[in-house]
């Protein structure tokens, strides 16, 4: 089957211009290979229309999580979504564009991602209280076996797409992300703080606020089932020792 | 439908269904609360029964068939919710094909129900059995979720939701095995008058207004930042619900003991 080489793109991104405080959706035509990323796109604009839009990234691999934006409404890294891809999964030539809604916008599509990190800050994500090595050689080993049960959740980089996609809106709750990470440190056998960390699990703005709408997992660019980890949190299972 | 769509495509079936879920919860409260204030009228059945003349038009059987829809969906999805959040089942496609085929099946039953309109049952027979199979859930359910650290309230929505399982479905179906179960004064009376039903009824009446609450000041925080906003919301919510348990209670308890 011969794939179409170049897409005659539309983009209709966001803007915001913190000066003024205005607020209008740009039209941009692209002319883009297949094989182009979303923040190739963002890239060609800068360098032939328009010098003004300001995106954010920067590892450009999916490992960093600063290229979230929503595209036609989905939370998802702009460094990861091909033009073919966008096209097959959107059955349009036509993106509409817009910052993820977790913090305040700074210009276009960058928000400020330190707002958003200040509820992953609360729940203190490394290891607050860590257990004696066991060994002489100042190293802890975790078994296979143990690793096995929250290894995945490790994978989670804080782009905040789960964030965006929750039911549960952003008034109150800390996040899907926020949860996983409390959940990785209970589940850690290194960590001695259990009980804070609990405290913070079992709290008003923690699990009771999901849904089990289990948007978290559907939009992970890393394909973690958020949902489950949460939901082995609600069972009770995450101080379990297997 | 767009918006069904595009939710689907952009965040997953799953929050579909919980957005239905949601909504059919908040349809079921909106019902619960006129279904209670209507049995008030109970107290003088002859204008118990001249209000229930109103709801014998074509208009009114219709959405009361069409009531079905919601309690069975929410019944049925509660009980995947408590399945994926409290027992780990994580094969939701399975699960999504049976709620939705349970769904059209008690739908369509539903409609037979009130379309022939003359079944008759035991009422002490047909609530025992359905007050056994309840019971055993919530028992099922309590004894699994007790045992989880976290908060009392949260665990209380769960259990009284693994009660209302079967309870609230079953309810529909009762009132609808002939007209005059639901709408006469004298049938209706007559059957409260059964310490049995009273125990049962009384049950259902604080289950549902306490999952109901619940269930409205959960989704209330999620939208209110502001402390003092979501406690003002709450203390409504649970005066809201206490004024029409009061009502329900003593329909149930003082008018016809």
């Amino acid at each position: 089957m011969n794939k179409q080489q170049s897409y005659n793109l539309t983009l209709k991104i966001r803007r915001f211009d913190p000066d003024s405080k205005r607020s209008w959706i740009q039209d941009y035509h692209v002319e883009a290979g297949r094989i182009l990323r979303f923040v190739d796109l963002f890239r060609k604009i800068n360098d032939e229309q328009d010098p003004n839009l300001a995106w954010s990234s920067s590892c450009e691999h999916g490992q960093c999580g600063s290229c979230s934006v929503k595209v036609n409404g989905k939370p998802l890294l702009a460094c990861e979504l091909l033009v073919e891809n966008a096209v097959q999964y959107f059955k349009t030539i036509t993106f509409q564009i817009e910052p993820l809604n977790v913090a305040p916008v700074v210009r276009d599509l960058v928000v400020d991602i330190s707002t958003a990190y200040e509820r992953i800050d609360q729940i203190k994500p490394y290891i607050i209280h860590p257990a004696p090595p066991p060994t002489e050689n100042n190293e802890y080993p975790i078994t296979p076996h143990e690793l096995e049960r929250y290894v995945n959740a490790t994978r989670c980089i804080n782009c905040f797409c789960c964030s965006s996609a929750c039911i549960s809106s952003h008034k109150t709750f800390l996040g899907p992300n926020a949860m996983l990470a409390t959940i990785i440190r209970v589940m850690d056998p290194r960590e001695q703080e259990k009980d804070q960390r609990l405290k913070i699990l079992y709290s008003e703005n923690g699990i009771y606020r999901c849904h089990s709408s289990r948007a978290c997992s559907f939009v992970c660019p890393k394909e973690i089932d958020v949902a489950h980890f949460i939901a082995v949190a609600k069972e009770g299972r995450i101080t379990e020792q297997e | 439908m767009p918006a069904v769509g595009f939710y689907a495509r952009t965040r997953g079936w799953s929050f579909v269904i919980a957005w239905m879920h949601r909504i059919s919860g908040i349809i079921l409260i909106f019902y619960v609360l006129i279904h209670i204030y209507t049995l008030s009228f109970l107290i003088t059945p002859e204008v118990f029964d001249a209000k229930m003349k109103m709801f014998g038009f074509f208009l009114f059987i219709f959405l009361e068939w069409l009531l079905a829809a919601p309690v069975i969906f929410h019944a049925l999805n509660g009980g995947r919710l408590i399945l994926y959040e409290i027992f780990g089942t994580r094969n939701e496609g399975t699960l999504l094909q049976w709620m939705f085929s349970l769904s059209v099946v008690y739908v369509l039953l539903q409609a037979l129900m009130m379309i022939m309109g003359n079944q008759t049952v035991s009422p002490i027979l047909f609530w025992l059995v359905v007050f056994i199979f309840s019971a055993c859930v919530l028992i099922l359910v309590a004894s699994r979720i007790w045992r989880i650290e976290g908060d009392l309230v949260w665990k209380l929505q769960r259990i009284t939701g693994a009660f209302l399982l079967i309870m609230i479905p079953a309810h529909l179906m009762f009132m609808h095995l002939q007209p005059a179960i639901g709408h006469q004064a004298n049938v209706v009376i007559a059957r409260m008058q059964n310490i049995f039903i009273k125990f049962v009824d009384l049950i259902l009446v604080i289950s549902v207004l306490l999952h109901a609450g619940y269930g409205l000041i959960s989704i209330s925080k999620d939208y209110f930042k502001y402390r003092f906003v979501q406690n003002g919301l709450s203390l409504l919510i649970v005066l809201i619900m206490v004024v029409f348990g009061w009502i329900g209670i003593k329909i149930i308890i003082i008018s016809y003991s």
